[in-house]
């Protein structure tokens, strides 16, 4: 599914931020990633969703090796990807149901066929009541389930996750991971970066681990 | 469904009927931004439209002038340098329509009377009573059957022997260089519809630059999440296919209700510019306005569209 193989990134003319990452996702599985603020997950995620090109070393994604790919393949690997950003990254100026419904949009699908699932899985996640709501008007939690919402809703082959319980309540956080659980059930392979000790405690899942740059701790966690 | 604004769900599930879907027709937002370049999208189409006009006019008067010159010839028969025009004038004038009406091809010969020649000459010389005084050449005017070639050259020699005085017209010089003014026109306005177009399309392109710019992270967004080059695209193109198609039919409307206007001024008897050929204009040529718009709207749709696939191509 993804492979990695002594990949560096730097930007610019700045210190590489990932050093010699080598690690491989098998399909269907679920794997944390951890490591202190600035450890390089994020920039790690973003390499892995085609969010910027490796300055260096091997990117393997779904059998397709990155530097060789056409670009003109790119966008359906894109859309292979469900990502749950940081910063959630809504389009502001569309509800939380058009959010929700863009990667089906994006997959040429037709809103009849569509309307009833986002409407379902915005309501499983809490949001039922708050369809037509503008991300403005929505807390950062609100905000953050939209973004999750959207990321799973096309059921992609890679669900990317950065921080994905950051800011929802316990409970609504275990919502999410048996929502992330469901997917990774019916053939979907998760990768979330996480601070959160609690929650890899309680999912049984292997977890790679980032100091400086480098993938130094590959192992799975406590079952 | 029910009247609280709400649906049943299959699984039990009550969720809020809403209208859905309404920012999607749009993916970007409503850009407030975009009066700057409606003004100057439709003060492009006025003149566009202008030149067309221009172009259209031109066009006809040419072909007026053609069509009334060609196919005629005429012959001056001059008075003598000194001296009262004697009967010798009117023997040659005579002996002039004879030639002429026993020329092969040629099928009307019609003297033309000393009051029409005055006229022919008032614009420029006036009419008071010394120019009726003026010895004036007689004009003999003579049509050539459609189709048919005249020997002008045997017509000369055999007017020169006859009629000394008599000079033959047949107005090839004068259309000629009625034809390369008019041509001067004709491409002048398609000079500037060229201009103007090019001016249109880097209008739009910084328009574009623009749009994109303050719409960085939407497009870099549906970028991420997959969506095809051309699919990002068509939400500029269509915006700024509308935008141009709006604005440039109000300029071109303004140009037509300009051309309306003097040409009713010109129907009530309001000449503004002597010898100019009628500036109303025909409803077929007023057709052509309609192309304007189309024109400004496919040159907004291609430029915002190569606009920003370039941009996004540079996008990893």
């Amino acid at each position: 599914m993804v492979r990695f193989e002594n990949v560096g990134m730097r930007y610019g003319a700045g210190p590489e931020v990932l050093r010699d990452v080598s690690f491989t996702l098998e399909p269907g599985s679920f794997t944390f990633l951890t490591g202190l603020s600035g450890a390089g997950k994020t920039t790690l995620l973003k390499l892995i969703y085609l969010g910027e090109p490796p300055s260096r070393g091997l990117v393997n994604l779904f059998g397709q090796d990155l530097a060789t790919a056409r670009r003109q393949d790119f966008p359906a690997l894109r859309r292979r990807i469900g990502v749950v950003f940081q910063d959630f990254r809504l389009f502001r100026h569309l509800s939380a149901f058009d959010n929700v419904a863009m990667p089906l949009k994006l997959a040429g699908r037709r809103e009849q066929q569509y309307a009833q699932d986002v409407e379902e899985l915005l309501t499983w996640v809490g949001l039922g009541g708050r369809l037509d709501a503008k991300p403005a008007t929505l807390s950062g939690g609100e905000q953050q389930r939209v973004a999750i919402a959207r990321a799973v809703v096309a059921r992609p082959d890679l669900l990317i996750a950065d921080e994905p319980t950051g800011n929802v309540d316990a409970e609504i956080a275990a919502r999410l991971i048996r929502l992330f659980g469901e997917l990774n059930r019916l053939g979907t392979t998760v990768l979330i970066a996480t601070h959160d000790r609690a929650l890899i405690e309680r999912t049984q899942a292997r977890e790679m681990r980032l100091v400086d740059g480098r993938l130094v701790e590959m192992r799975l966690a406590r079952t | 469904m029910n009247d609280q604004g709400t649906a049943q769900r299959g699984n039990g599930l009550r969720v809020p009927r809403v209208k859905r879907g309404r920012g999607m027709g749009t993916i970007l937002p409503r850009d407030d931004g975009a009066a700057p370049l409606d003004i100057v999208i439709a003060v492009m189409a006025f003149l566009a439209a202008l030149a067309l006009g221009a172009s259209l006019i031109a066009d006809r008067a040419a072909l007026g002038w053609r069509e009334g010159l060609a196919g005629r010839v005429t012959v001056q028969v001059l008075p003598p340098d000194s001296g009262p025009p004697g009967p010798e004038l009117e023997r040659q004038t005579r002996a002039a329509i004879e030639i002429l009406s026993a020329t092969p091809g040629i099928v009307h010969v019609a003297r033309v009377s000393h009051e029409d020649a005055l006229k022919l000459v008032e614009p420029w010389l006036g009419a008071d009573a010394l120019v009726a005084d003026l010895p004036l050449p007689n004009l003999v005017d003579a049509s050539i059957r459609p189709g048919a070639r005249v020997d002008l050259a045997g017509l000369r020699a055999r007017l020169k022997e006859s009629a000394p005085s008599a000079v033959l017209d047949d107005h090839t010089h004068w259309i000629a260089r009625l034809k390369a003014l008019a041509d001067v026109v004709i491409w002048s306005g398609y000079g500037i519809l060229l201009l103007i177009a090019v001016a249109t399309a880097a209008a739009v392109t910084f328009a574009t630059r623009a749009g994109l710019e303050a719409h960085r992270e939407i497009v870099g967004l549906l970028h991420q999440m997959g969506a095809h080059p051309g699919f990002i695209a068509r939400a500029f193109e269509r915006h700024y296919f509308f935008t141009a198609l709006i604005a440039a039919a109000a300029g071109a409307g303004a140009a037509a209700i300009l051309f309306l206007v003097v040409g009713g001024l010109e129907l009530a008897g309001v000449e503004a510019v002597p010898f100019l050929p009628p500036i109303a204009l025909k409803p077929a040529e007023a057709l052509w306005f309609i192309a304007v718009p189309m024109a400004s709207a496919l040159i907004a749709w291609a430029t915002a569209r190569i606009s920003v696939l370039a941009a996004l191509r540079k996008i990893y």
